[in-house]
Protein backbone atom coordinates (compact mmCIF):
# COMPACT_ATOMS: atom_id res chain seq x y z
CA UNK A 1 0.00 0.00 0.00
CA UNK A 2 2.90 2.32 0.60
CA UNK A 3 4.08 1.86 -2.95
CA UNK A 4 0.67 2.67 -4.21
CA UNK A 5 0.49 5.84 -2.24
CA UNK A 6 3.82 7.06 -3.45
CA UNK A 7 2.40 7.32 -6.92
CA UNK A 8 2.40 11.04 -7.61
CA UNK A 9 -0.52 10.87 -9.99
CA UNK A 10 -2.82 8.86 -7.78
CA UNK A 11 -6.02 10.32 -6.50
CA UNK A 12 -4.68 10.60 -2.99
CA UNK A 13 -1.60 12.57 -3.86
CA UNK A 14 -3.46 14.86 -6.23
CA UNK A 15 -6.11 15.57 -3.69
CA UNK A 16 -3.73 16.05 -0.82
CA UNK A 17 -1.58 18.46 -2.75
CA UNK A 18 -4.52 20.62 -3.67
CA UNK A 19 -6.10 20.42 -0.28
CA UNK A 20 -2.96 21.40 1.57
CA UNK A 21 -2.43 24.33 -0.70
CA UNK A 22 -5.98 25.43 -0.10
CA UNK A 23 -5.41 25.05 3.62
CA UNK A 24 -2.41 27.33 3.49
CA UNK A 25 -4.48 29.85 1.61
CA UNK A 26 -7.11 29.70 4.29
CA UNK A 27 -4.68 30.00 7.11
CA UNK A 28 -2.49 32.64 5.56
CA UNK A 29 -4.66 35.69 6.16
CA UNK A 30 -5.40 34.71 9.72
CA UNK A 31 -2.16 34.88 11.53
CA UNK A 32 -3.80 36.00 14.74
CA UNK A 33 -6.47 33.48 15.35
CA UNK A 34 -9.44 33.83 17.53
CA UNK A 35 -11.05 30.73 18.80
CA UNK A 36 -14.56 31.99 18.81
CA UNK A 37 -17.04 29.47 17.52
CA UNK A 38 -18.04 31.80 14.77
CA UNK A 39 -14.54 32.04 13.43
CA UNK A 40 -14.12 28.35 13.71
CA UNK A 41 -17.33 27.79 11.88
CA UNK A 42 -16.29 30.09 9.10
CA UNK A 43 -13.04 28.30 8.77
CA UNK A 44 -14.83 24.99 8.81
CA UNK A 45 -17.00 26.02 5.94
CA UNK A 46 -14.04 27.13 3.95
CA UNK A 47 -12.11 23.99 4.66
CA UNK A 48 -15.06 21.89 3.70
CA UNK A 49 -15.43 23.76 0.44
CA UNK A 50 -11.71 23.39 -0.08
CA UNK A 51 -11.94 19.66 0.43
CA UNK A 52 -14.86 19.26 -1.93
CA UNK A 53 -13.34 21.46 -4.52
CA UNK A 54 -9.97 19.76 -4.28
CA UNK A 55 -11.59 16.41 -4.70
CA UNK A 56 -13.63 17.56 -7.67
CA UNK A 57 -10.60 19.08 -9.32
CA UNK A 58 -8.55 15.98 -8.75
CA UNK A 59 -11.14 14.01 -10.64
CA UNK A 60 -11.44 16.74 -13.28
CA UNK A 61 -14.46 16.36 -15.50
CA UNK A 62 -14.24 12.65 -15.93
CA UNK A 63 -17.17 12.02 -13.69
CA UNK A 64 -20.62 13.47 -13.59
CA UNK A 65 -20.54 14.05 -9.86
CA UNK A 66 -17.33 16.01 -10.01
CA UNK A 67 -18.69 18.27 -12.70
CA UNK A 68 -21.86 18.72 -10.68
CA UNK A 69 -19.89 19.59 -7.56
CA UNK A 70 -17.79 22.15 -9.34
CA UNK A 71 -20.81 23.66 -10.98
CA UNK A 72 -22.65 23.78 -7.70
CA UNK A 73 -19.76 25.48 -5.93
CA UNK A 74 -19.41 28.04 -8.66
CA UNK A 75 -23.06 28.89 -8.87
CA UNK A 76 -23.38 29.05 -5.13
CA UNK A 77 -20.61 31.57 -4.96
CA UNK A 78 -22.18 33.51 -7.78
CA UNK A 79 -25.60 33.36 -6.23
CA UNK A 80 -24.26 34.70 -2.99
CA UNK A 81 -22.89 37.67 -4.76
CA UNK A 82 -26.06 38.21 -6.74
CA UNK A 83 -28.39 38.01 -3.78
CA UNK A 84 -28.32 41.73 -3.46
CA UNK A 85 -29.20 42.17 -7.12
CA UNK A 86 -32.32 40.13 -7.17
CA UNK A 87 -33.86 36.75 -7.58
CA UNK A 88 -31.67 35.45 -10.35
CA UNK A 89 -29.98 32.93 -8.17
CA UNK A 90 -33.15 31.44 -6.81
CA UNK A 91 -34.59 31.17 -10.30
CA UNK A 92 -31.53 29.31 -11.41
CA UNK A 93 -31.72 26.76 -8.65
CA UNK A 94 -35.40 26.29 -9.17
CA UNK A 95 -35.01 25.48 -12.84
CA UNK A 96 -32.32 22.92 -12.18
CA UNK A 97 -34.44 21.25 -9.52
CA UNK A 98 -37.44 20.97 -11.78
CA UNK A 99 -35.33 19.60 -14.61
CA UNK A 100 -33.97 17.02 -12.27
CA UNK A 101 -37.40 15.94 -11.16
CA UNK A 102 -38.55 15.40 -14.72
CA UNK A 103 -35.72 13.03 -15.30
CA UNK A 104 -36.58 11.18 -12.17
CA UNK A 105 -40.00 10.39 -13.46
CA UNK A 106 -38.69 9.12 -16.74
CA UNK A 107 -36.26 6.65 -15.24
CA UNK A 108 -38.68 4.77 -13.08
CA UNK A 109 -36.91 1.90 -11.48
CA UNK A 110 -38.18 -0.87 -9.31
CA UNK A 111 -36.27 0.54 -6.36
CA UNK A 112 -37.63 4.02 -6.66
CA UNK A 113 -37.37 5.23 -3.10
CA UNK A 114 -33.78 4.27 -2.55
CA UNK A 115 -32.80 5.50 -5.97
CA UNK A 116 -34.21 8.90 -5.14
CA UNK A 117 -32.36 9.02 -1.87
CA UNK A 118 -29.16 8.08 -3.61
CA UNK A 119 -29.72 10.77 -6.16
CA UNK A 120 -30.01 13.32 -3.44
CA UNK A 121 -26.79 12.17 -1.85
CA UNK A 122 -24.60 11.92 -4.89
CA UNK A 123 -24.03 15.33 -6.44
CA UNK A 124 -25.48 15.54 -9.90
CA UNK A 125 -27.46 12.40 -9.37
CA UNK A 126 -30.77 13.87 -10.32
CA UNK A 127 -30.16 13.67 -14.01
CA UNK A 128 -28.86 10.12 -14.15
CA UNK A 129 -30.55 6.86 -14.85
CA UNK A 130 -30.11 4.07 -12.37
CA UNK A 131 -27.34 2.39 -14.31
CA UNK A 132 -25.09 5.43 -14.41
CA UNK A 133 -26.13 6.37 -10.92
CA UNK A 134 -24.70 3.17 -9.55
CA UNK A 135 -21.47 3.75 -11.45
CA UNK A 136 -21.17 7.24 -10.10
CA UNK A 137 -21.97 6.07 -6.59
CA UNK A 138 -19.15 3.57 -6.68
CA UNK A 139 -16.62 6.15 -7.79
CA UNK A 140 -18.01 8.69 -5.38
CA UNK A 141 -17.65 6.30 -2.45
CA UNK A 142 -14.06 5.64 -3.41
CA UNK A 143 -13.31 9.34 -3.61
CA UNK A 144 -15.10 10.13 -0.36
CA UNK A 145 -12.99 7.62 1.50
CA UNK A 146 -9.86 9.10 -0.01
CA UNK A 147 -11.01 12.57 0.90
CA UNK A 148 -11.76 11.59 4.46
CA UNK A 149 -8.41 9.93 4.84
CA UNK A 150 -6.49 12.90 3.49
CA UNK A 151 -8.42 15.45 5.52
CA UNK A 152 -7.73 13.39 8.58
CA UNK A 153 -4.06 13.27 7.77
CA UNK A 154 -4.08 16.98 7.13
CA UNK A 155 -5.67 17.51 10.48
CA UNK A 156 -3.03 15.44 12.19
CA UNK A 157 -0.38 17.38 10.39
CA UNK A 158 -1.82 20.64 11.55
CA UNK A 159 -2.05 19.30 15.05
CA UNK A 160 1.51 18.17 14.91
CA UNK A 161 2.69 21.57 13.87
CA UNK A 162 1.13 23.65 16.60
CA UNK B 1 -29.13 -6.29 -55.58
CA UNK B 2 -31.72 -7.82 -57.85
CA UNK B 3 -31.98 -11.10 -56.05
CA UNK B 4 -32.60 -9.18 -52.90
CA UNK B 5 -35.40 -7.21 -54.42
CA UNK B 6 -36.94 -10.31 -55.83
CA UNK B 7 -36.72 -12.12 -52.59
CA UNK B 8 -38.25 -9.23 -50.79
CA UNK B 9 -41.05 -9.20 -53.28
CA UNK B 10 -41.74 -12.85 -52.88
CA UNK B 11 -41.75 -12.44 -49.14
CA UNK B 12 -44.14 -9.56 -49.31
CA UNK B 13 -46.31 -11.54 -51.67
CA UNK B 14 -46.37 -14.39 -49.30
CA UNK B 15 -47.28 -12.20 -46.41
CA UNK B 16 -50.00 -10.57 -48.40
CA UNK B 17 -51.54 -13.79 -49.57
CA UNK B 18 -51.74 -16.07 -46.58
CA UNK B 19 -51.38 -15.22 -43.02
CA UNK B 20 -49.16 -17.76 -41.47
CA UNK B 21 -49.85 -20.72 -43.65
CA UNK B 22 -47.39 -21.60 -46.27
CA UNK B 23 -48.16 -23.96 -49.03
CA UNK B 24 -45.54 -26.27 -50.32
CA UNK B 25 -45.40 -24.46 -53.61
CA UNK B 26 -44.70 -21.15 -52.02
CA UNK B 27 -42.04 -22.56 -49.82
CA UNK B 28 -40.35 -24.03 -52.84
CA UNK B 29 -40.51 -20.72 -54.57
CA UNK B 30 -38.91 -19.09 -51.64
CA UNK B 31 -36.19 -21.67 -51.40
CA UNK B 32 -35.43 -21.17 -55.05
CA UNK B 33 -35.03 -17.49 -54.44
CA UNK B 34 -32.69 -18.11 -51.61
CA UNK B 35 -30.72 -20.60 -53.59
CA UNK B 36 -30.31 -18.07 -56.33
CA UNK B 37 -29.17 -15.62 -53.77
CA UNK B 38 -26.52 -17.97 -52.54
CA UNK B 39 -25.21 -19.20 -55.85
CA UNK B 40 -24.84 -15.72 -57.31
CA UNK B 41 -22.55 -14.28 -54.74
CA UNK B 42 -23.22 -10.70 -53.96
CA UNK B 43 -20.47 -8.44 -52.78
CA UNK B 44 -21.25 -8.45 -49.15
CA UNK B 45 -23.31 -11.39 -48.19
CA UNK B 46 -23.66 -10.63 -44.59
CA UNK B 47 -25.12 -7.21 -45.08
CA UNK B 48 -27.45 -8.48 -47.77
CA UNK B 49 -28.73 -11.11 -45.43
CA UNK B 50 -29.26 -8.66 -42.69
CA UNK B 51 -30.94 -6.36 -45.12
CA UNK B 52 -33.08 -9.28 -46.03
CA UNK B 53 -33.76 -9.89 -42.42
CA UNK B 54 -34.59 -6.38 -41.48
CA UNK B 55 -36.80 -5.62 -44.42
CA UNK B 56 -39.51 -8.17 -44.03
CA UNK B 57 -41.95 -7.89 -41.24
CA UNK B 58 -42.06 -10.37 -38.43
CA UNK B 59 -44.75 -12.16 -40.35
CA UNK B 60 -42.22 -13.15 -42.92
CA UNK B 61 -40.30 -14.70 -40.12
CA UNK B 62 -43.18 -16.87 -39.24
CA UNK B 63 -43.26 -17.97 -42.80
CA UNK B 64 -39.62 -18.81 -42.67
CA UNK B 65 -40.23 -20.61 -39.47
CA UNK B 66 -43.09 -22.78 -40.48
CA UNK B 67 -41.36 -24.76 -43.18
CA UNK B 68 -38.54 -25.47 -40.80
CA UNK B 69 -40.66 -26.46 -37.94
CA UNK B 70 -42.76 -28.55 -40.22
CA UNK B 71 -39.69 -30.46 -41.13
CA UNK B 72 -38.42 -30.91 -37.66
CA UNK B 73 -41.61 -31.32 -35.77
CA UNK B 74 -43.91 -33.44 -37.82
CA UNK B 75 -47.25 -32.38 -36.48
CA UNK B 76 -47.30 -29.14 -34.63
CA UNK B 77 -47.83 -25.50 -35.36
CA UNK B 78 -44.83 -23.25 -35.44
CA UNK B 79 -44.79 -22.92 -31.76
CA UNK B 80 -41.96 -21.38 -29.93
CA UNK B 81 -41.84 -23.99 -27.26
CA UNK B 82 -41.67 -26.84 -29.68
CA UNK B 83 -38.96 -25.20 -31.57
CA UNK B 84 -37.08 -24.76 -28.38
CA UNK B 85 -37.65 -28.31 -27.37
CA UNK B 86 -36.24 -29.58 -30.57
CA UNK B 87 -33.02 -27.83 -30.01
CA UNK B 88 -32.54 -29.49 -26.77
CA UNK B 89 -31.26 -32.66 -28.33
CA UNK B 90 -27.58 -32.20 -28.86
CA UNK B 91 -25.35 -31.38 -26.01
CA UNK B 92 -23.45 -28.17 -25.70
CA UNK B 93 -20.16 -29.69 -26.63
CA UNK B 94 -21.22 -31.00 -29.97
CA UNK B 95 -22.96 -27.73 -30.47
CA UNK B 96 -19.68 -25.90 -30.13
CA UNK B 97 -17.88 -28.35 -32.34
CA UNK B 98 -20.43 -28.01 -35.04
CA UNK B 99 -20.21 -24.30 -34.62
CA UNK B 100 -16.62 -24.29 -35.62
CA UNK B 101 -17.09 -26.60 -38.54
CA UNK B 102 -20.31 -25.30 -39.90
CA UNK B 103 -19.45 -21.70 -39.46
CA UNK B 104 -16.50 -22.32 -41.70
CA UNK B 105 -18.80 -24.05 -44.16
CA UNK B 106 -21.39 -21.36 -44.18
CA UNK B 107 -18.83 -18.67 -44.49
CA UNK B 108 -17.21 -20.43 -47.35
CA UNK B 109 -20.49 -20.99 -49.03
CA UNK B 110 -21.29 -17.35 -48.66
CA UNK B 111 -17.86 -16.53 -49.94
CA UNK B 112 -17.43 -13.97 -47.34
CA UNK B 113 -13.79 -14.33 -46.71
CA UNK B 114 -12.44 -10.85 -46.73
CA UNK B 115 -13.75 -9.00 -43.79
CA UNK B 116 -16.08 -10.90 -41.63
CA UNK B 117 -18.07 -8.33 -39.90
CA UNK B 118 -19.20 -9.21 -36.43
CA UNK B 119 -22.65 -9.53 -37.85
CA UNK B 120 -21.70 -12.24 -40.25
CA UNK B 121 -19.81 -14.06 -37.57
CA UNK B 122 -22.75 -13.70 -35.34
CA UNK B 123 -25.06 -15.02 -37.98
CA UNK B 124 -22.91 -18.02 -38.62
CA UNK B 125 -22.31 -18.86 -35.00
CA UNK B 126 -25.90 -18.36 -34.03
CA UNK B 127 -27.06 -20.32 -36.95
CA UNK B 128 -25.10 -23.35 -36.00
CA UNK B 129 -26.91 -23.70 -32.77
CA UNK B 130 -29.93 -24.34 -34.87
CA UNK B 131 -28.24 -26.22 -37.61
CA UNK B 132 -26.94 -28.71 -35.12
CA UNK B 133 -30.26 -30.44 -35.21
CA UNK B 134 -30.02 -30.73 -38.93
CA UNK B 135 -26.68 -32.51 -38.95
CA UNK B 136 -27.86 -34.64 -36.12
CA UNK B 137 -30.62 -35.92 -38.23
CA UNK B 138 -29.11 -35.89 -41.64
CA UNK B 139 -25.54 -36.51 -40.54
CA UNK B 140 -24.23 -34.49 -43.34
CA UNK B 141 -21.28 -33.13 -41.56
CA UNK B 142 -18.91 -33.16 -44.44
CA UNK B 143 -17.71 -29.77 -45.53
CA UNK B 144 -19.81 -29.64 -48.59
CA UNK B 145 -19.49 -26.24 -49.97
CA UNK B 146 -21.75 -26.80 -52.86
CA UNK B 147 -24.39 -28.84 -51.18
CA UNK B 148 -27.55 -27.04 -52.10
CA UNK B 149 -29.95 -28.57 -49.65
CA UNK B 150 -27.69 -28.05 -46.70
CA UNK B 151 -26.97 -24.52 -47.71
CA UNK B 152 -30.58 -23.80 -48.28
CA UNK B 153 -31.62 -25.23 -44.99
CA UNK B 154 -28.76 -23.67 -43.16
CA UNK B 155 -29.40 -20.26 -44.53
CA UNK B 156 -33.10 -20.56 -44.00
CA UNK B 157 -32.42 -21.59 -40.48
CA UNK B 158 -30.11 -18.65 -40.13
CA UNK B 159 -32.81 -16.31 -41.30
CA UNK B 160 -35.41 -17.84 -39.09
CA UNK B 161 -33.15 -17.77 -36.12
CA UNK B 162 -31.93 -14.31 -36.32
CA UNK B 163 -35.26 -12.81 -37.05
CA UNK B 164 -37.07 -14.45 -34.21
CA UNK B 165 -34.32 -13.39 -31.99
CA UNK B 166 -35.26 -14.56 -28.65
CA UNK B 167 -37.71 -17.29 -29.29
CA UNK B 168 -35.38 -20.23 -29.17
CA UNK B 169 -34.00 -21.85 -26.14
CA UNK B 170 -30.29 -21.35 -26.10
CA UNK B 171 -27.48 -22.72 -24.09
CA UNK B 172 -25.56 -20.46 -21.83
CA UNK B 173 -22.68 -20.26 -24.25
CA UNK B 174 -24.97 -18.80 -26.83
CA UNK B 175 -26.19 -16.26 -24.35
CA UNK B 176 -22.65 -15.30 -23.49
CA UNK B 177 -21.66 -14.98 -27.08
CA UNK B 178 -24.64 -12.92 -27.96
CA UNK B 179 -24.13 -10.64 -25.02
CA UNK B 180 -20.50 -10.17 -25.94
CA UNK B 181 -21.34 -9.41 -29.50
CA UNK B 182 -24.14 -7.18 -28.42
CA UNK B 183 -21.63 -4.80 -27.01
CA UNK B 184 -19.84 -4.54 -30.32
CA UNK B 185 -22.83 -4.38 -32.62
CA UNK B 186 -25.12 -1.46 -33.15
CA UNK B 187 -28.09 -3.76 -32.76
CA UNK B 188 -28.54 -5.48 -29.47
CA UNK B 189 -28.84 -9.19 -30.15
CA UNK B 190 -29.94 -10.69 -26.93
CA UNK B 191 -30.96 -14.27 -26.50
CA UNK B 192 -33.93 -15.12 -24.44
CA UNK B 193 -33.67 -17.99 -22.09
CA UNK B 194 -36.22 -20.70 -21.92
CA UNK B 195 -39.57 -19.72 -20.62
CA UNK B 196 -39.02 -15.99 -20.91
CA UNK B 197 -40.84 -13.37 -22.89
CA UNK B 198 -39.41 -12.56 -26.23
CA UNK B 199 -40.61 -9.19 -27.38
CA UNK B 200 -38.07 -6.48 -27.83
CA UNK B 201 -39.22 -4.46 -24.85
CA UNK B 202 -38.71 -7.20 -22.36
CA UNK B 203 -35.41 -8.09 -23.92
CA UNK B 204 -34.16 -4.56 -23.58
CA UNK B 205 -35.43 -4.44 -20.06
CA UNK B 206 -33.69 -7.65 -19.23
CA UNK B 207 -30.41 -6.37 -20.63
CA UNK B 208 -30.81 -3.24 -18.56
CA UNK B 209 -31.59 -5.22 -15.46
CA UNK B 210 -28.52 -7.34 -15.95
CA UNK B 211 -26.38 -4.25 -16.23
CA UNK B 212 -27.87 -2.88 -13.05
CA UNK B 213 -27.30 -6.14 -11.22
CA UNK B 214 -23.69 -6.24 -12.28
CA UNK B 215 -23.13 -2.76 -10.92
CA UNK B 216 -24.92 -3.60 -7.72
CA UNK B 217 -22.48 -6.44 -7.22
CA UNK B 218 -19.57 -4.07 -7.57
CA UNK B 219 -21.11 -1.72 -5.06
CA UNK B 220 -21.66 -4.57 -2.68
CA UNK B 221 -17.98 -5.31 -2.75
CA UNK B 222 -17.12 -1.68 -2.13
CA UNK B 223 -19.36 -1.19 0.82
CA UNK B 224 -18.24 -3.27 3.77
CA UNK B 225 -20.76 -5.66 5.14
CA UNK B 226 -22.97 -5.71 2.09
CA UNK B 227 -21.99 -9.13 0.85
CA UNK B 228 -24.16 -10.92 3.32
CA UNK B 229 -27.27 -8.94 2.60
CA UNK B 230 -29.55 -10.27 -0.06
CA UNK B 231 -32.05 -8.19 -1.88
CA UNK B 232 -31.40 -5.05 -3.78
CA UNK B 233 -33.49 -2.76 -1.60
CA UNK B 234 -31.58 -3.58 1.55
CA UNK B 235 -28.27 -3.34 -0.23
CA UNK B 236 -29.21 0.07 -1.53
CA UNK B 237 -30.16 1.11 1.98
CA UNK B 238 -26.75 0.05 3.17
CA UNK B 239 -25.08 1.96 0.39
CA UNK B 240 -27.06 5.07 1.21
CA UNK B 241 -26.11 4.79 4.84
CA UNK B 242 -22.49 4.36 3.93
CA UNK B 243 -22.44 7.41 1.67
CA UNK B 244 -24.15 9.50 4.34
CA UNK B 245 -21.71 8.38 6.98
CA UNK B 246 -18.76 9.15 4.74
CA UNK B 247 -20.05 12.62 4.03
CA UNK B 248 -20.58 13.26 7.73
CA UNK B 249 -17.11 12.02 8.51
CA UNK B 250 -15.58 14.38 6.02
CA UNK B 251 -17.56 17.22 7.52
CA UNK B 252 -16.48 16.32 10.98
CA UNK B 253 -12.85 15.95 10.04
CA UNK B 254 -12.82 19.31 8.36
CA UNK B 255 -14.38 20.76 11.48
CA UNK B 256 -11.56 19.26 13.43
CA UNK B 257 -9.05 20.80 11.11
CA UNK B 258 -10.73 24.15 11.53
CA UNK B 259 -10.66 23.82 15.28
CA UNK B 260 -7.02 22.87 15.34
CA UNK B 261 -5.90 25.53 12.96
CA UNK B 262 -5.71 28.54 15.22
CA UNK B 263 -2.29 27.50 16.36
CA UNK B 264 -0.96 26.45 12.99
CA UNK B 265 2.17 27.67 11.39
CA UNK B 266 1.50 29.49 8.17
CA UNK B 267 4.19 27.96 6.07
CA UNK B 268 3.00 24.40 5.55
CA UNK B 269 5.01 23.76 2.46
CA UNK B 270 8.30 24.50 4.07
CA UNK B 271 7.43 22.21 6.90
CA UNK B 272 6.56 19.44 4.52
CA UNK B 273 9.68 19.71 2.46
CA UNK B 274 12.02 19.94 5.40
CA UNK B 275 10.83 17.19 7.63
CA UNK B 276 8.87 14.03 7.35
CA UNK B 277 6.54 12.96 10.07
CA UNK B 278 7.71 9.43 10.78
CA UNK B 279 5.42 8.57 13.68
CA UNK B 280 2.51 8.66 11.27
CA UNK B 281 3.67 5.62 9.34
CA UNK B 282 1.67 3.30 11.46
CA UNK B 283 -1.54 4.98 10.46
CA UNK B 284 -1.04 4.19 6.84
CA UNK B 285 -2.24 0.68 6.32
CA UNK B 286 -5.51 1.16 8.03
CA UNK B 287 -8.20 3.47 6.99
CA UNK B 288 -10.04 1.92 9.85
CA UNK B 289 -8.32 4.08 12.35
CA UNK B 290 -9.21 7.45 10.96
CA UNK B 291 -12.66 6.19 10.28
CA UNK B 292 -13.37 4.93 13.73
CA UNK B 293 -11.50 7.50 15.72
CA UNK B 294 -13.57 10.52 14.79
CA UNK B 295 -16.71 8.79 15.81
CA UNK B 296 -15.58 8.39 19.36
CA UNK B 297 -14.77 11.98 20.06
CA UNK B 298 -16.87 13.56 17.44
CA UNK B 299 -20.15 14.03 19.13
CA UNK B 300 -19.05 16.53 21.69
CA UNK B 301 -17.41 18.85 19.23
CA UNK B 302 -20.19 18.51 16.78
CA UNK B 303 -22.96 19.50 19.05
CA UNK B 304 -21.08 22.51 20.17
CA UNK B 305 -20.54 23.70 16.65
CA UNK B 306 -23.94 22.82 15.44
CA UNK B 307 -25.46 25.25 17.83
CA UNK B 308 -23.34 27.93 16.32
CA UNK B 309 -24.23 26.69 12.89
CA UNK B 310 -27.86 27.36 13.36
CA UNK B 311 -27.20 30.75 14.81
CA UNK B 312 -24.67 32.04 12.37
CA UNK B 313 -25.71 30.33 9.21
CA UNK B 314 -27.59 33.25 7.84
CA UNK B 315 -25.01 35.92 8.35
CA UNK B 316 -21.83 34.23 7.41
CA UNK B 317 -22.16 32.94 3.93
CA UNK B 318 -22.64 36.27 2.27
CA UNK B 319 -19.18 37.59 2.66
CA UNK B 320 -17.53 34.33 3.54
CA UNK B 321 -18.16 32.94 0.10
CA UNK B 322 -16.82 35.96 -1.62
CA UNK B 323 -13.49 35.56 0.07
CA UNK B 324 -13.48 31.90 -0.63
CA UNK B 325 -13.93 32.48 -4.29
CA UNK B 326 -10.90 34.62 -4.60
CA UNK B 327 -8.89 32.10 -2.74
CA UNK B 328 -9.75 29.26 -5.01
CA UNK B 329 -9.41 30.75 -8.38
CA UNK B 330 -5.84 31.73 -7.82
CA UNK B 331 -4.54 28.52 -6.28
CA UNK B 332 -5.40 26.71 -9.46
CA UNK B 333 -3.24 29.05 -11.48
CA UNK B 334 -0.49 28.94 -8.97
CA UNK B 335 -0.81 25.20 -8.87
CA UNK B 336 -0.20 24.92 -12.57
CA UNK B 337 2.86 27.10 -12.50
CA UNK B 338 4.13 25.35 -9.45
CA UNK B 339 3.82 21.98 -11.04
CA UNK B 340 5.52 22.94 -14.22
CA UNK B 341 8.42 24.68 -12.62
CA UNK B 342 9.37 22.39 -9.80
CA UNK B 343 8.26 18.89 -10.62
CA UNK B 344 10.85 17.10 -8.63
CA UNK B 345 10.16 19.22 -5.60
CA UNK B 346 6.47 18.51 -5.95
CA UNK B 347 7.06 14.81 -6.16
CA UNK B 348 9.28 14.90 -3.15
CA UNK B 349 6.77 16.90 -1.23
CA UNK B 350 4.04 14.48 -2.17
CA UNK B 351 6.12 11.57 -1.06
CA UNK B 352 6.69 13.13 2.27
CA UNK B 353 3.06 13.99 2.60
CA UNK B 354 2.17 10.42 1.92
CA UNK B 355 4.57 9.16 4.47
CA UNK B 356 3.06 11.25 7.17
Amino acid sequence: MDLQNLNPSSLKSRFTARFLRALTEINAPKTISSSSPREIFQRYRRIKVAADKSMAYSVRSRRIWSRATLWRLRTRSRSRRLVSFGRRASVKTRTTASHGKENKEHHGAVLGVQAEELRELVPGGEAMDLCNLLDETAHYIKCLTTQGFCVYMGGLLCEGCC
Amino acid sequence: MEPNARTAETISNLTASDGYEVTAFESLQFTDEIHRLISAPPTDNASSFTALLELPSPQAVELLYSPESSKLIPASPPNVEDFKGNFHFPSNTCLIERDARLSAEVNNSNENEKSKSPESKKLSTNLEKAVKSEPAETESSQPLVSDPTLDKRSIKRKDGENKVKGSTKKSKTAVNESSEDAQKLPYVHVRARRGQATDSHSLAERARREKINARMKLLQELVPGCNKISGTALVLDEIINHVQSLQRKVEFLSMRVAAVNPGIDVNLDSILTSESGSPMDSNFPSLVMPVTWPEVQGNGHRQQYEHQCHFDALQQPVWGRGEVCHNYITPENSLLTYDSSANSATLHANQLKMEL
